[in-house]
C-alpha cells in the first residue's frame, strides 16, 4: 500500500501544492457567489488537495534515497533568460520544505473548515474572504517550495498583499460601525507598511547576494567552495547582506522593533489571525532564517544579532500580554514572544555552529544544529497550539460577541469543548511538562545557554538571553492562565451571560483535532523529529555537518538521548517550576480571587502598568518618528515636488503635448504632402548617410 | 510525433515551399467556395481551417528539423522563415476569427477572405525569400492586396480616401524599392541576397551605393511606418474596417521588419567585413529614436482610439528598430520577441475596439467613459493590452521590451555604451506612452458614463480571451518562445 503511494511519483508534481490553491483563488474569486458558502468549499478543497499533495510528496521524498543521502529534490524550469543570465522557477524540497508544507496546508485546511461556521454571517463578502485566504495559502506553500530567493520573494510579497487585504477585510462596512472600520483599514495599512520596511531590507540583501554569488538558486549558492570564496572575497559585504536578509525576517515575523503591526492585525477576522499567526505569514520570516542557515552561520556576529533580537522580542512582548484585557491581543503578544523564542534558538544555534567551525569543535556544531532543529520544532508546535488558541478565542468571540475578557467569565460551563481545548492549548504554550510546547521550549532555552556554558565569546549576552528566556517562560504561563481563568472560570459577567452557548460543529471539530496535535506534536521528538529537521542542513551545509558529525550524533540524532539529556539538566526543572508558579499565581489571582486584582490597581496605575499597557509607547514612537522625521521630510519633499518637480514635469508635459498637437497639425490629410514628406525624408536620410561616411572617414 | 517523411516522397524537391503551395491552393479555393454557396461564414471557417492546417504543417516541419532547405535558390525554409510564417499565420488567424462578427466588414465576403489569404501567401514569400526579386514580388502581392482590402469597405468615404492615399504613397515606396534593387543589381550583377551581400563587402563607397541603401530603407520603411514614411498609417488605420486595421498594424508591419532583417542584417552584419555597418547602424538608430518619439508624442493628442493605436503602433515600430541599430544576435531575439508580443497586445486592443463598435459604441476615447461597468471583461482586457503596450510587468510587453532595450546595452556579451542613449530614449518614450494609455484606462474605470450593459459577441470575446492569455503567458513564461526565437536568430546569424 505504502509502496504504491511512493510509486505515484507525486514528488514530481509537488508544485501542484501551491498551484491548486491558486486555481481555487481564481475560481472562488470569479464564481464564489454562485457556489454554496461563497466559495468556502472551493477553498477547503484547495487546502485539502494541497495537504494531500504535500503529504504524498513528503512521504515519497522521505522514503527516497535522496533523503537519506542528504540531497534535496530540485526541479528547475528556466524562466527568463537575459543574455547569459538565467532566472529559474522551480521547487527545492528538503525536510524543511516538507515540514512547512505539511503543517501550513493542514492547519489552513482546519481554519478554512472552521471559517464555514465563523464567517457564516458575512453574506456576499465571503467570496472575497475565501478567494483571499486561498491566495494566502498559495503564498505560503509557494514560499516554502521555491528553489531560489527571487521566487521565494515573489511568494513572500503575495503573502504580504494577502495579509493587507485580509487584515483590512472589514476596512469598509465593519459590522461594528465606522470606528471599527477605520481601525481595520489603518491596521491593514500598518501591517503592509511596517512589513514593507523589512521587505525593502530583504530585497536589498538579495541584490547584494546576487551580486556576490551570481545566482539566487539555493542549489547553486549552498556550496562550500562558493560560500568560502564569496565570504573571503567580501568580508564586509557578506555580513551586511545577511543582516539585511534578516531585516526581512524581522518585518515578516514581527520581531523587535518592527513587531508592532502584529497586535493591530487583530482587526481582521479571528480566522485570519489564526492563519497569520499559525500557518502562514509570520512563519515566513522564521523560515527565511532557517532556509538561509548555511549562509547565516558564516557570520557569528550576525547570528549573535539574530539571537539578541529574538531574546529581546520574547521577553519584551511577553510583558505586554500581562495586563491586556483583549483576548485576541493576549494571544497576539504571545505569538510575538514565541516567535522570539524561535529566532533566539536559530540565532544561538547559528552562533554555536559558527564558533564550532571557527574552533573546529564538533561538540559546538552539534549543539548548534540542535538549536536549529529546536527552532523548527518550536515553530511546528507553535503552529498547532496557536491555531488552536486563536480558533478557540474565535469561538468565544462568536458566542459572546466581545473580545474584552472583563465582560466574559464562567464560560467553561456553557462552552465545554472550547474551554477544554483552550485549556490544552494553554498548557501547551505555557510549557507544562509533556505537552508539546514543553519539549521545544526547553530545547530552545538549552541552546540559548550553551554558548555561555561553553565559555565562548559573548557569554554575557547569552547568559542574559537565557535569563530573559526563563523569565519569558514564567510570564507565558502566567498570562495564558490569566486569560483562561478570566474567560472560562469564575462567575459569568455581562456578555458571558448573553452568550449563546457552544459554537457549531464546523467550529468545534477543528478545535478538537487541533487540540490532539497541540498536546501530542511534541512527542514527535521521540520519532527523531530533530534529526529529520536537521536533514535540511545536510542538504544545505554538508561540509559543516561532516565537520560536526560527532557532536551531531550525540546531541541530535537520538531522540531518546536528547530527552534523557533534557531531564538530566537542572534548568529543565527550574523552567518547570517557573511555569507552575506562573500558573499558580494566575489561578490564585484570577480564579480563586485570593488577591483581588483590583488591589493591585493602585500600583497598576503606576508608571510601569501604563508603560506596558501602552505597548512601551511603541506606536507613539512610531508616530513621533514618522511625524517629526517623516512629516518634516514629507513637507520639504512636497514643496520641492510642487514647485520644482511639478513645474518641470508640467512644463515638459505641456511641451510634449504641444509638440504632439503641432506635429499632428502637420498631418494635413493631403496625399501630396505625404508624398512630399517621403521624398524629403529620402533626401535627409541620404544627407545623413553621406555625412556619416564623411565624418567617419569612410569616403 | 507524426512521421512526416511521406511528404518528402510526395513533394520531392518542392518540400521547402510546401507551406506556400498549400497557402496558394487555399487562397484560390476561397472565392470558389464563395461562388458555390454564397456564405461568408463558410469562407471564414474554411480560411480558419486552412490557416490552422498550415500552422500545424509549418510547426511539424520545424519540429521535425529535416525539412530545412532551399528551393531553386529563390526560397529557403529555415527556422527563421518558419517562425515568421507562424507569426503571420497567428495574425491572419485572429483577423479571420473576429471578422464574421464584425459589423464593419463589407458585403463582399468571398473577396475579403480571399484577399486575406492572398496577403498571407505574399508574406510567406517574403519570409522565405532568398532573392531580392522574390522579396519584391512578395511585398507587391501583400501591398496590392492590402490596398484592395482597405478599399473593400466601399460605403464609407473615409475608407475610400484612406485606400487611395495608401495606394499612392505605397506606389511611391514600391518605386523606391525597385529603384534600390535595380541599383544593387547594377552594382553587383546578382539578385541573390547572399550574393549581393558578398559583393557589397568588397565594394568602395559610391553615390550609387548610398542611393540604393537609402532607397531600400525608404521603400521598406513605408511598410513599417517608420518616420518619415509613416503618414499614411493613421489615416489608413482609421479609415479601414477595424479587423483590417489590426491586420495591417500587426501583420503587414511585421513583414516590413522581416524585409529589413533579411536585407540589412544579412548585408551589413552577417556577411560583413565591416563595410558601411556603422553608418547604417547610426541611420537606423536615428530613425528608431525619431520614430518612437514622434509616434508617442502625437499619440497623446489623438481623440480617436484607432488613430491613437495607429500612432502607438508607429512608436512600437521604433522600439523594434533598435534591433536594426544594434545588429546583434541578442537584439534580433529582442526584436523578434517584441514582434510576437506586439501581435497579441496590439491586435488585442484592436479586437476590443472592433467588438465595441459591433456592440454600438463609437471610436472616440470619450465614448469609453464608464466602460468598466458596461462591459467589465472587455474593459479589463483592454486595460491589460494597454498596460502591456506601455510595458508594465508582468505582461508580455514588459518582458519583450526588457529584452529589446537591454540588447542596446548588453551587446555580444558585454556592456557597451554606444547604444545606451538609444535605450534611454526608448525608456523615456515608454514613460510618455503610459500617459495616453492610462488616459483610456481612466476613461474606462474612473469617468462616469452610460450604465447600460453592452452585448459583446461571443466570437470577439473568444478572440479577446485568446489574446489575454497570450499577453499574460508570454509575460510570465516566455522561455519556450524565446528558445524558438533564439534558434531562429542563431540560424540567421549562421546563414551562408
Amino acid at each position: 500500500m505504502l509502496d504504491a503511494l511512493t510509486g505515484l511519483g507525486v514528488l514530481e508534481y509537488v508544485w501542484l501544492a501551491p498551484l491548486i490553491p491558486l486555481l481555487c483563488f481564481v475560481i472562488a474569486g470569479f464564481f464564489g457567489n454562485r457556489t454554496p458558502q461563497g466559495g468556502g468549499y472551493i477553498a477547503i478543497f484547495g487546502a485539502l488537495a494541497a495537504f494531500v499533495v504535500a503529504l504524498l510528496a513528503s512521504y515519497e521524498y522521505v522514503m527516497s534515497d535522496a533523503y537519506s543521502a542528504g540531497e534535496a529534490f530540485v526541479r528547475d524550469l528556466e524562466w527568463l533568460v537575459f543574455g547569459d543570465y538565467a532566472l529559474n522557477f522551480g521547487v527545492y524540497i528538503d525536510s524543511l520544505s516538507c515540514i512547512m508544507m505539511l503543517f501550513a496546508s493542514f492547519i489552513s485546511l482546519l481554519i478554512f473548515i472552521y471559517s464555514v461556521g465563523y464567517m457564516d454571517g458575512e453574506g456576499k463578502k465571503k467570496r472575497r474572504y475565501y478567494a483571499e485566504v486561498s491566495l494566502f495559502l498559495t503564498g505560503m506553500l509557494g514560499l516554502v517550495v521555491s528553489s531560489n530567493y527571487l521566487q521565494m520573494f515573489i511568494f513572500w510579497e503575495i503573502m504580504g498583499l494577502c495579509s493587507y487585504l485580509l487584515i483590512g477585510f472589514w476596512g469598509f462596512d465593519h459590522p461594528e460601525g465606522d470606528e471599527a472600520t477605520e481601525n481595520a483599514a489603518s491596521a491593514a495599512k500598518k501591517a503592509f507598511l511596517v512589513t514593507r520596511l523589512g521587505d525593502v531590507c530583504l530585497l536589498a540583501g538579495l541584490f547584494i547576494l546576487l551580486h556576490m554569488f551570481g545566482t539566487l538558486d539555493y542549489e547553486g549558492m549552498f556550496m562550500q567552495a562558493k560560500i568560502d570564496a564569496v565570504v573571503a572575497a567580501n568580508p564586509v559585504k557578506f555580513p551586511v547582506a545577511m543582516a539585511l536578509v534578516f531585516g526581512g525576517a524581522i518585518g515578516k515575523s514581527a520581531q523587535f522593533p518592527l513587531h508592532d503591526w502584529l497586535p493591530d492585525a487583530m482587526a481582521g477576522p479571528t480566522t485570519v489571525s489564526a492563519l497569520i499567526h499559525a500557518a502562514t505569514m509570520v512563519k515566513g520570516g522564521v523560515f527565511l532564517v532557517a532556509r538561509s542557515f548555511p549562509l547565516f552561520v558564516q557570520s557569528a556576529d550576525v547570528m549573535l544579532f539574530v539571537a539578541i533580537i529574538g531574546g529581546v522580542t520574547a521577553v519584551f512582548t511577553a510583558t505586554m500580554a500581562l495586563n491586556n484585557m483583549n483576548i485576541k491581543r493576549v494571544l497576539a503578544y504571545s505569538t510575538l514572544s514565541q516567535l522570539g523564542y524561535m529566532v533566539l534558538s536559530l540565532g544561538a544555534g547559528g552562533y554555536l555552529v559558527a564558533m564550532g567551525m571557527e574552533t573546529g569543535n564538533a561538540e559546538l556544531i552539534g549543539l548548534g544544529v540542535l538549536g536549529y532543529s529546536a527552532g523548527v520544532f518550536h515553530m511546528v508546535n507553535h503552529a498547532f497550539f496557536k491555531a488552536l488558541l486563536f480558533l478557540g478565542s474565535g469561538s468565544v468571540i462568536h458566542s459572546t460577541g466581545t473580545e474584552d475578557m472583563r465582560l466574559m467569565g464562567g464560560l467553561g460551563k456553557k462552552m465545554k469543548i472550547t474551554s477544554i481545548t483552550m485549556l490544552l492549548g494553554s498548557l501547551s504554550i505555557a510549557g507544562f511538562p509533556f505537552f508539546s510546547g514543553f519539549w521545544s521550549k526547553d530545547l530552545v532555552l538549552e541552546t540559548a545557554l550553551a554558548p555561555a556554558s561553553h565559555g565562548l565569546g559573548a557569554e554575557h549576552w547569552f547568559t542574559l538571553l537565557f535569563a530573559l528566556g526563563m523569565i519569558t517562560a514564567f510570564m507565558t504561563a502566567f498570562y495564558m492562565f490569566r486569560m483562561w481563568f478570566l474567560t472560562f472560570a469564575g462567575k459569568p459577567r455581562e456578555r458571558a451571560v448573553l452568550s449563546h452557548g457552544e459554537s457549531p460543529k464546523s467550529m468545534t471539530m477543528p478545535l478538537v483535532i487541533l487540540s490532539i496535535f497541540a498536546v501530542g506534536s511534541g512527542l514527535a521528538i521521540f520519532a527523531n523529529f530533530l534529526c529529520h529537521a536537521a536533514q535540511s542542513l545536510e542538504v544545505g551545509m554538508r561540509w559543516i555537518m561532516d565537520a560536526g558529525r560527532v557532536g551531531i550524533n550525540e546531541h541530535v540524532y537520538d531522540g531518546i538521548a536528547v530527552v534523557k539529556h533534557m531531564f538530566g539538566n537542572v534548568w529543565t526543572y527550574v523552567a518547570i517550576a517557573l511555569t507552575l508558579v506562573g500558573m499558580a499565581i494566575a489561578h490564585a489571582v484570577y480564579a480563586k480571587r485570593k488577591f483581588e486584582p483590583e488591589a493591585f490597581r493602585i500600583e497598576n496605575k503606576g508608571r510601569l502598568y501604563k508603560l506596558v499597557a501602552n505597548r512601551y509607547y511603541a506606536p507613539e514612537i512610531y508616530n513621533q518618528i514618522s511625524w517629526k522625521l517623516g512629516a518634516g521630510v514629507a513637507k520639504a519633499v512636497d514643496l520641492t515636488d510642487r514647485k520644482v518637480v511639478d513645474g518641470a514635469v508640467n512644463g515638459i508635459a505641456n511641451a510634449i503635448i504641444g509638440a504632439g498637437d503641432a506635429v499632428s497639425m502637420s498631418q494635413t490629410g493631403y496625399v501630396r504632402n505625404y508624398a512630399g514628406v517621403v521624398v524629403l525624408g529620402v533626401v535627409v536620410l541620404a544627407v545623413v548617410f553621406v555625412l556619416a561616411f564623411a565624418l567617419t572617414g569612410g569616403i | 510525433m507524426m512521421d512526416m517523411s511521406f511528404l518528402k516522397d510526395v513533394f520531392g524537391e518542392f518540400v521547402p515551399i510546401l507551406p506556400q503551395i498549400v497557402m496558394v491552393l487555399a487562397t484560390l479555393t476561397v472565392p470558389a467556395l464563395f461562388y458555390a454557396n454564397r456564405s461568408g461564414k463558410a469562407c471564414a471557417w474554411f480560411s480558419l481551417g486552412a490557416l490552422a492546417l498550415v500552422g500545424i504543417l509549418v510547426g511539424l516541419m520545424m519540429h521535425d528539423g529535416t525539412f530545412y532547405g532551399d528551393y531553386a535558390g529563390l526560397f529557403s525554409f529555415d527556422p527563421f522563415s518558419g517562425l515568421m510564417m507562424l507569426l503571420f499565420l497567428a495574425v491572419a488567424f485572429l483577423t479571420v476569427l473576429v471578422s464574421p462578427d464584425s459589423t464593419e466588414v463589407t458585403i463582399h465576403k468571398g473577396e475579403y477572405y480571399a484577399i486575406i489569404m492572398g496577403i498571407v501567401t505574399g508574406m510567406f514569400f517574403v519570409a522565405s525569400a532568398s532573392n531580392l526579386m522574390v522579396l519584391f514580388v512578395g511585398v507587391e502581392v501583400v501591398s496590392i492586396s492590402s490596398y484592395a482590402l482597405v478599399a473593400l469597405k466601399k460605403n464609407d468615404p473615409r475608407a475610400a480616401e484612406a485606400a487611395v492615399k495608401y495606394f499612392i504613397v505605397g506606389g511611391l515606396s514600391s518605386a523606391l524599392t525597385l529603384y534600390g534593387i535595380s541599383l544593387f543589381y547594377g552594382m553587383t550583377h546578382t539578385l541573390d541576397i547572399a550574393g549581393v551581400a558578398a559583393a557589397v563587402d568588397t565594394m568602395e563607397f559610391t553615390g550609387a551605393f548610398a542611393l540604393a541603401t537609402i532607397a531600400l530603407i525608404a521603400g521598406y520603411g513605408f511598410k513599417i511606418a517608420a518616420v518619415p514614411f509613416h503618414m499614411w498609417a493613421p489615416d489608413v488605420y482609421e479609415g479601414a474596417a477595424t479587423p483590417v486595421s489590426g491586420f495591417l498594424a500587426t501583420g503587414s508591419k511585421k513583414m516590413g521588419f522581416v524585409l529589413f532583417f533579411k536585407v540589412f542584417l544579412m548585408m551589413f552584419v552577417v556577411l560583413r567585413s565591416g563595410f558601411a555597418t556603422q553608418e547604417v547602424q547610426y541611420l537606423f538608430a536615428v530613425i528608431a529614436a525619431v520614430t518612437m518619439t514622434l509616434g508617442n508624442i502625437v499619440a497623446i493628442s489623438q481623440s480617436n482610439i484607432k488613430r491613437m493605436l495607429a500612432y502607438s503602433s508607429i512608436a512600437q515600430a521604433g522600439y523594434i528598430l533598435i534591433a536594426l541599430a544594434v545588429m546583434s544576435e541578442y537584439a534580433l531575439v529582442g526584436g523578434m520577441f517584441h514582434m510576437f508580443t506586439h501581435v497579441f497586445m496590439k491586435f488585442g486592443a484592436f479586437i476590443v475596439v472592433l467588438s465595441l463598435i459591433a456592440a454600438g459604441l463609437g471610436e472616440r476615447i470619450q465614448d469609453y467613459n464608464g466602460l468598466a461597468k458596461r462591459a467589465p471583461f472587455v474593459a479589463f482586457a483592454m486595460l491589460l493590452f494597454l498596460f502591456s503596450l506601455a510595458g508594465i510587468p508582468p505582461l508580455a510587453g514588459f518582458t519583450s521590451k526588457f529584452v529589446l532595450f537591454s540588447s542596446a546595452i548588453y551587446v555580444n556579451g558585454a556592456v557597451v555604451t554606444q547604444w545606451v542613449w538609444l535605450a534611454i530614449v526608448a525608456i523615456v518614450n515608454s514613460a510618455i506612452s503610459l500617459y495616453y494609455y492610462a488616459r483610456v484606462v481612466k476613461a474606462m474605470y474612473v469617468e462616469e458614463g452610460p450604465t447600460d450593459a453592452l452585448a459583446i459577441r461571443g466570437g470577439h470575446k473568444f478572440a479577446i480571451a485568446l489574446c489575454v492569455v497570450a499577453v499574460i503567458l508570454l509575460g510570465v513564461f516566455p522561455t519556450p518562445l524565446l528558445e524558438a526565437i533564439g534558434d531562429a536568430a542563431a540560424h540567421f546569424f549562421l546563414a551562408p
